[in-house]
């Protein structure tokens, strides 16, 4: 708890957290609107409420099947990114190596190259050298962009923690396996789980890697929405973001309670 | 010590093969592409003359990096603030905060951007604000204006932005604050003096990615601003997806990519203060 | 390793689920057995313009020929640039069997020997069709399926008198409510073309056309949209008027509820032809020409007619009066200012640059 804040700096911290929420959520509303209209294209204010374009979005093929490929994309590729990540982390943070910061450096570096960079760049390598995009060249690039962040994290927490406890296992005969198991990883927890996090996020809203990279059996779902939107006009798509919002909510007040994820960020 | 020296690289390695495969190719894929004619055989610097020599073209780089300076610039100065509230206060209200700060990337771009295109229409809530206008907006409302661009990619990139500058503001420890404030600081001053340059190195890693995410973007600004207001990353997608000029794509992915780099190396040399 | 990912393992384990029980669920069910279908359990991929062209895709094509061979149509949306860069990407293992092109790519496509010519003797509906829609064949591609004329839309409701004239995109009175199409979309190029020869000039010179249209979109009295879906935002949220445009289009807004109407120009109209082709390097190009065969019977030229207002390309094809009424008939067919392909694939990219350079700011 912060101790003596001046009113005037409490006053303009609510003001600001008030327009973040505005900022932040009058466009969601206004999706979420336009996802109740009756009508049968996107309008703003809805006319006439109904939630037929939900049961569209729930039932329908064109969203299920990209919402399973990007599900299952963006777990695998955060899985990978954490375990790469953390294992990267682990070694520069804990070890003095030579040349620290340049592998550092590299290891950061998707942070700064534009993914449309990633995206037309892997498309021509993938079609000249081998068969043409694929589910599982779309996993490793979005693990390749989730790596970074699972770094950043990681070390961030590292960074802060104490040394002596490792030391004191080590001394106390502690093996390699039993000093990561109780002793390095849960140290890293809060960082592995943000940086997964970020990982999975990353992968599941990309759309600019994904629209380079498809192919007809390959469709994730922002480019299913982003498709639709082209050659439809229905509310349906509003629907389906409402809902993504909706689970992501849950999900995340669900993590706060279980793991306390708000620590996990600090 | 019983620590095999081969430990630390064993945990390097995965990560780094997956890099130089993943990453490394279709970057220098990409280069050498620049560089191929685009009827195929032969290095040329065609491409590259192509694309200095058209107003066009150039324009569309020049509003590209404009248009990221000013979106970071906005996102890094309002991010900073509310990391800083969101590292002092409680579990839940920090949670809080980051549902909302985050909930944006959730939905996806086109949609998200759909609530933008109402609110800045010419019927929108937003166009009908007073004083409007002095951010050009005109009969079409925000929509068509760089404002309106602005104000759109803001909101996606505002999360990024407090959530690297969270991690490094939490690591500043309270005590510094307190002591500072024992010291006969006030509250201002203290976060003049004290939080705000530790917190530099954050900031400016924060202004890094926000830069980089911004100046690969092109669905926003293509969709709030318009095919009038063409930015390089939009222009890189039109010519390799519809033109399917693939060489002349990946000489503007050069230029963009050397842009980045440079503002970035700028942007890390601000950050390093000396302890 | 016990790291703490309870999340991603439940999420996990939910996909796990879901992929199960849509396999279980999800494979379509064959119809009766019957001697007649030689093509049982054969996949056919087919690329779609989503909505609701795929809708009479559907309902007009792939349901009387999946029943007819047994086959497994898959239809995978795609529109026709993206069609295009992904058949030339895939060149050496083509994903698409049928592959539709509305903006004339078929052109560069049959160049690059990317799909295959179809013989006339392959399609049982080649008496009955239009010469239009089979002058192609020669040269290599595919079939008109379906013709849709490039007009102007109006909005019923704020226009009191219908535009007549191309040359009314110009008129002082739309100022501020046109909506023009961007040339990476090739409504955009053939409605400045339709203006240019409005304005009395011909696809060898376009300096009139486009700097007229270019100059309207630079002062801001209209605005530029670049796909569809960018037009039917500009006409229920940004207040615009008129827009040249193609009449399928106009259809799906106006079932869609908008108050559009779709008119033909007095200069006459240009119109956009959409093509069926097969892909080449595939397995059974046979059965892609039975499923272009099967687009262009009569039954399926209606379902197009009455759902968004295709003009039949099959002569035989017998529409409701209230369908013909709004329908370009067969006899109109000769008035469509058919562009010349080549010309325009030849000049497309300088054209689009000097629009582009005049329209940005």
């Amino acid at each position: 708890m912060v101790k003596s804040v001046p009113l005037v700096a409490k006053a303009a911290a609510v003001v600001l957290l008030a327009f973040l929420a505005l900022y932040m959520l009058v466009p969601i509303i206004v999706v979420a609107g336009a996802s109740l209209s009756e009508s049968r294209f996107l309008a703003f204010p809805p006319t006439g409420l109904s939630l037929e374009w939900y049961v569209v979005a729930l039932t329908s093929d064109v969203y299920l099947g990209p919402l399973q490929t990007s599900l299952l994309i963006a777990v695998v590729a955060a899985v990978i990114a954490a375990t790469l990540g953390t294992a990267a982390a682990l070694a520069v943070t804990r070890f003095p190596l030579p040349f620290s910061g340049a592998i550092q450096s590299f290891l950061l570096s998707p942070l700064i190259v534009p993914t449309i960079i990633m995206g037309i760049g892997t498309l021509t390598l993938v079609s000249v050298i081998g068969q043409g995009p694929d589910l599982w060249v779309l996993v490793v690039v979005h693990a390749v962009l989730g790596i970074p962040y699972v770094m950043r994290t990681v070390t961030g927490v590292m960074a802060r923690s104490d040394r002596f406890t490792e030391e004191a296992a080590r001394t106390l005969g502690a093996g390699t396996w039993s000093r990561y198991r109780f002793v390095v990883l849960p140290m890293a927890r809060p960082g592995i789980v943000a940086g997964a996090f970020f990982a999975f996020n990353i992968s599941f809203d990309d759309a600019v890697i994904a629209l380079f990279l498809r192919t007809p059996q390959l469709e994730t779902l922002p480019i299913a929405i982003y498709g639709r939107l082209e050659f439809s006009t229905d509310p349906s798509v509003a629907a389906v973001s409402t809902l993504m919002v909706l689970i992501t909510v849950v999900t995340m007040i669900a993590l706060e309670k279980a793991i306390g994820l708000g620590k996990a960020f600090v | 010590m019983t620590i095999s020296r081969r430990e630390p690289w064993l945990l390097l390695l995965p990560a780094v093969a997956l890099l130089a495969l993943g990453f490394l190719t279709p970057v220098v894929g990409m280069l050498v592409s620049s560089v191929i004619a685009p009827e195929g055989g032969g290095v040329t610097l065609s491409n590259f003359e192509r694309l200095f020599g058209s107003e066009y073209y150039l324009g569309a780089a020049e509003r590209s990096l404009r248009l990221s300076l000013i979106q970071t610039a906005l996102a890094v100065i309002l991010a900073t603030p509310i990391a800083y509230i969101m590292s002092r206060a409680t579990s839940w209200v920090r949670t809080a905060v980051l549902v909302v700060v985050i909930l944006p990337l959730l939905t996806s771009v086109v949609v998200r951007t759909f609530g933008w295109v109402v609110l800045m229409g010419p019927a929108g809530a937003l166009s009908s604000l007073p004083g409007i206008e002095l951010l050009g907006a005109g009969s079409q409302g925000l929509l068509g204006t760089e404002a309106g661009v602005v104000i759109a990619m803001v909101q996606v990139l505002l999360p990024f932005a407090v959530l690297t500058i969270l991690g490094v503001m939490s690591s500043v420890k309270q005590e510094l604050e307190e002591a500072s404030r024992m010291l006969g600081a006030n509250f201002w001053r203290t976060l003049r003096h004290v939080v705000i340059p530790l917190s530099l190195p954050g900031i400016a890693s924060g202004a890094t990615l926000v830069f980089a995410l911004s100046v690969s973007s092109f669905i926003t600004p293509r969709l709030v601003g318009g095919v009038q207001l063409p930015v390089l990353a939009g222009t890189i997608y039109v010519d390799s997806t519809v033109g399917l000029d693939w060489p002349f794509a990946a000489a503007q992915s050069v230029l963009l990519f050397a842009g980045v780099i440079l503002v970035i190396a700028a942007t890390l040399r601000l950050g390093k203060v000396d302890r | 390793m016990r790291k703490n990912r309870m999340f991603p393992a439940i999420v996990g384990a939910s996909i796990t689920a879901l992929a199960l029980a849509s396999c279980a669920s999800g494979t379509p069910e064959a119809g009766g057995e019957s001697e007649e279908r030689p093509y049982e359990g054969v996949e056919l991929v087919v690329t779609s313009f989503g909505g609701d062209w795929e809708a009479a895709l559907i309902a007009g094509v792939v349901e009387p020929f999946e029943a007819a061979t047994g086959a497994e149509v898959t239809l995978v949306t795609a529109y026709s640039a993206d069609a295009l860069a992904q058949i030339t990407a895939q060149a050496g293992n083509p994903q698409y069997d049928v592959v539709h092109f509305s903006g004339g790519q078929e052109l560069v496509a049959a160049q690059n020997d990317l799909i295959l010519p179809i013989e006339a003797s392959a399609l049982s509906t080649y008496d009955e069709l239009q010469p239009l829609a089979v002058e192609g064949m020669a040269d290599g591609y595919g079939p008109v399926i379906q013709v849709t004329p490039v007009g102007l839309v109006y909005n019923s409701e704020k226009v009191t008198e219908a535009p007549t004239s191309w040359t009314d995109v110009l008129d002082p009175a739309y100022a501020g409510h046109v909506a023009l199409t961007d040339f990476s979309n090739t409504y955009g190029v053939l409605s400045m073309l339709r203006v240019n020869d409005a304005l009395g000039s011909s696809i060898d010179d376009v300096t009139e056309g486009l700097t007229a249209l270019g100059n309207l979109a630079a002062s801001g009295d209209a605005i530029v949209v670049a796909s569809s879906a960018d037009l039917q935002a500009a006409f229920a949220q940004r207040d615009i008027w008129l827009a040249p445009y193609a009449q399928d289009y106009a259809e799906t807004l106006r079932q869609a509820g908008l108050p559009v109407e779709f008119v033909i120009p007095e200069e006459g109209i240009t119109a956009s032809f959409i093509t069926a082709n097969v892909v080449a390097g595939r397995e059974n190009p046979e059965l892609a020409e039975m499923f272009i065969d099967f687009s262009l019977k009569a039954e399926a030229q209606q379902v197009f007619a009455e759902l968004m207002r295709y003009a039949p390309v099959n002569t035989t094809v017998e529409l409701s009066d209230d369908v013909a009424g709004s329908v370009l008939a067969a006899d109109q067919f000769d008035t469509i200012e058919r562009y010349d392909s080549q010309k325009i694939a030849d000049n497309r990219q300088t054209w689009t640059d000097d629009w582009n350079s005049r329209i940005s700011q």
